[in-house]
């Protein structure tokens, strides 16, 4: 049975006669030890799944689902109570801007203590001495002297090891990483990556890794689910989606990466940008920007297909379309 | 080829105030740089932040005069050039800012914004100035009716095409762009990098493009430099550079940007620690205490740029380790 199991899920914003769904009819399931990667632009609804998942979007959207389950509980009838048991200790999150998701107000130390007193009820010596592994844990160095160090203190690079040593301090089973390395350069995103990785294999959690950046999926991930205007456009494994895309947003997602131009003068783009709250067309989602563009996609709204190892929102999907001619 | 832009030893420090009754620092954050610039090319900036490349920007605009060094535009040395010197190479040198929500004024019309450098350097009438406009947003693929509108009412890719347009209004030598499209999504990312190479063959206008995207760099790049701590480590053409990289630090760089292929990459080497503090750097070469091929010579005595293999580098061991 897998970890976490999300079927149909929707998320609305907006009054109820003129609804807004940032996401739409959304399946995802993740296996203990597992790493996911959703990817997706600006928008298209990665962040606010997760959101929905874990509760915190309380007050604002109206949240969906015929199944939202974690570790065998029901998170759709689950008291607040129960949900603050999870959210935090079974499941962690880590967020973008680690400048900003720390509290500059108090040191570093007392921000991970906090999570282990509320959680584990760690007290005196004991809870010093399990900060401190932590901050070992995720490689900060001369880690004691750092415990009294203020987030001003640390770079990037630091505040994010410190995110993620609170984010590890209860042993979560999932860890939910979004955007994670978007803040930092190249060289401290390539060791956060790793020291992720890492602990995600000596922890044995499941990692979702929620990313815009295709090349970071494709290092790390087992599976992708490449999201467009609050739906899956197409779930597969890595790197077969990446070698044989089958929707053809993921092949322009890929088409788009400098990397793959290979001295190209010009990249390869969709026309136009993802449809907002207004905009979207009655069809397909992806119908006024797709090449590929049939009278039937601009009428009758994809579902969900298996081919080969992925499952697909088009109608006409790529490989189909190969095997046809 | 012409060189239309050459900067010679260009330096920018700061001064920091280190606390009262303290002795105040200096910051390098632009160490001698020098470089040539080709009419119609591209030199590509690199590094990670701190290193110095958006001073350089700013410095090349003149935003931030350099405090040494000469910076020779048409024969001028506009660095150290009188008030009208600078006046005649603001029409010639224009910049492309990082953050499209930043950098256009949100209470002018996108008319008015993308008029006024014509309406400063040039002596049209307005319904020329009107007509010229129209022509630069169809160029950059803005409809006819955002003349009239405000900057929040454009996506992010749209209002980097309006600041293009901005910058190209008065058809300038040279741009110079500074993490242009770091703020977008990669498919609008693409739509703008197309634009900036369609501009540039449409008008011969030579770019320095200041990344610090690897791959980014290699598709829109004819030289590429590679910063660290306010100095050039690696200097030579794309291909030369992304095909042997010289310097550890490029390799690292190299090694570190995720790619979709990763079984494909063929140089593999790990650097540990961070950019060291500009107000401290570390003795020798800067990259010393990161470099996993370091030796004594390497904190004592600091590289310059040197030829090796057809591109420039900065680093004592450059043959031994390659």
């Amino acid at each position: 049975m897998s970890l976490l199991e999300i079927k149909n899920l929707s998320v609305q914003f907006g009054s109820k006669d003129k609804p807004f769904n940032a996401v739409e009819g959304l399946d995802l399931s993740v296996a203990a030890g597992e790493i996911v990667g959703i990817v997706g632009e600006s928008g298209s609804g990665k962040s606010v799944t997760m959101m929905a998942m874990m509760g915190l979007l309380e007050g604002q959207g109206r949240i969906v689902a015929d199944t939202l389950r974690f570790d065998g509980k029901d998170l759709l009838t689950i008291s607040a109570r129960e949900r603050r048991k999870i959210v935090g200790k079974d499941i962690a999150m880590i967020f973008q801007d680690p400048m900003t998701s720390l509290n500059p107000s108090y040191t570093v130390g007392y921000q991970i203590m906090e999570v282990l007193k509320v959680h584990q009820g760690l007290r005196g010596a004991a809870l010093k001495a399990r900060a401190l592994e932590l901050m070992e844990m995720v490689e900060i160095p001369a880690a004691a002297s750092r415990l009294d160090a203020y987030p001003h203190q640390l770079s990037g690079g630091m505040s994010q090891r410190v995110v993620i040593a609170m984010a590890i301090a209860c042993k979560p089973k999932l860890l939910i990483a979004d955007e994670p390395t978007t803040a930092l350069d190249v060289t401290i995103q390539a060791q956060i990556m790793e020291l992720l990785v890492s602990l995600q294999q000596s922890q044995n959690m499941a990692l979702i890794m929620i990313t815009h950046d295709l090349a970071v999926i494709a290092e790390v991930a087992h599976r992708v689910a490449v999201m467009y205007a609050g739906q899956v456009a197409e779930l597969g494994q890595v790197p077969g989606i990446f070698r044989t895309p089958v929707h053809p947003y993921t092949e322009a997602l890929l088409a788009s990466i400098p990397e793959h131009s290979q001295g190209a003068a010009r990249l390869n783009t969709l026309p136009g940008i993802v449809p907002g709250q207004y905009d979207r067309p009655s069809g397909c989602l992806l119908s006024p920007r797709c090449p590929y563009v049939a009278e039937r996609c601009r009428s009758e709204r994809p579902g969900l297909t298996a081919i080969e190892n992925s499952v697909v929102r088009c109608h006409f999907p790529l490989l189909a379309k190969e095997a046809a001619l | 080829m012409s060189t239309v832009l050459s900067a010679r030893e260009l330096t920018r420090h700061y001064t920091v105030s280190q606390g009262f009754l303290k002795p105040q620092a200096v910051v390098k954050a632009l160490n001698g740089i020098s470089f040539d610039l080709s009419a119609g090319k591209t030199l590509a900036v690199v590094g990670e932040s701190g290193c110095g490349k958006s001073t350089l920007a700013r410095a090349l605009t003149l935003i931030e005069e350099p405090t040494a060094g000469a910076l020779v535009l048409d024969g001028v040395d506009v660095a150290s050039g009188s008030k009208s010197d600078i006046k005649a190479m603001r029409s010639k040198v224009q910049m492309v800012f990082q953050n499209p929500y930043a950098s256009l004024n949100p209470r002018q019309k996108i008319g008015a914004q993308l008029s006024e450098p014509l309406l400063i350097n040039t002596n049209m009438t307005a319904a020329e100035r009107e007509a010229r406009v129209k022509e630069m947003m169809s160029i950059v693929g803005l409809r006819p009716e955002h003349y009239y509108r405000y900057p929040h009412m454009f996506s992010g890719g749209q209002r980097q095409r309006i600041a293009i347009a901005r910058a190209m209004m008065l058809k300038p030598k040279i741009v110079v762009a500074d993490e242009p499209t770091s703020a977008l999504d990669v498919s609008i990312q693409a739509q703008v990098l197309n634009l900036f190479m369609d501009l540039q063959q449409e008008l011969g206008t030579a770019y320095v493009f200041v990344s610090h995207n690897l791959s980014v760099v290699e598709h829109v790049a004819d030289d590429v430099m590679v910063m660290y701590l306010g100095r050039a480590v690696e200097v030579g053409s794309k291909q030369a550079l992304y095909a042997t990289p010289l310097h550890p630090y490029t390799k690292a760089l190299l090694s570190a940007t995720p790619s979709i292929h990763p079984e494909d990459r063929k140089i593999k080497i790990k650097i540990h620690g961070e950019l060291p503090s500009p107000l401290n750097p570390p003795s020798g070469c800067a990259f010393h205490k990161r470099c996993p091929f370091a030796e004594t010579r390497c904190s004592a005595e600091e590289p310059l740029l040197r030829e090796v293999g057809g591109h420039q580098v900065a680093c004592h061991r450059a043959e031994e380790i390659n």
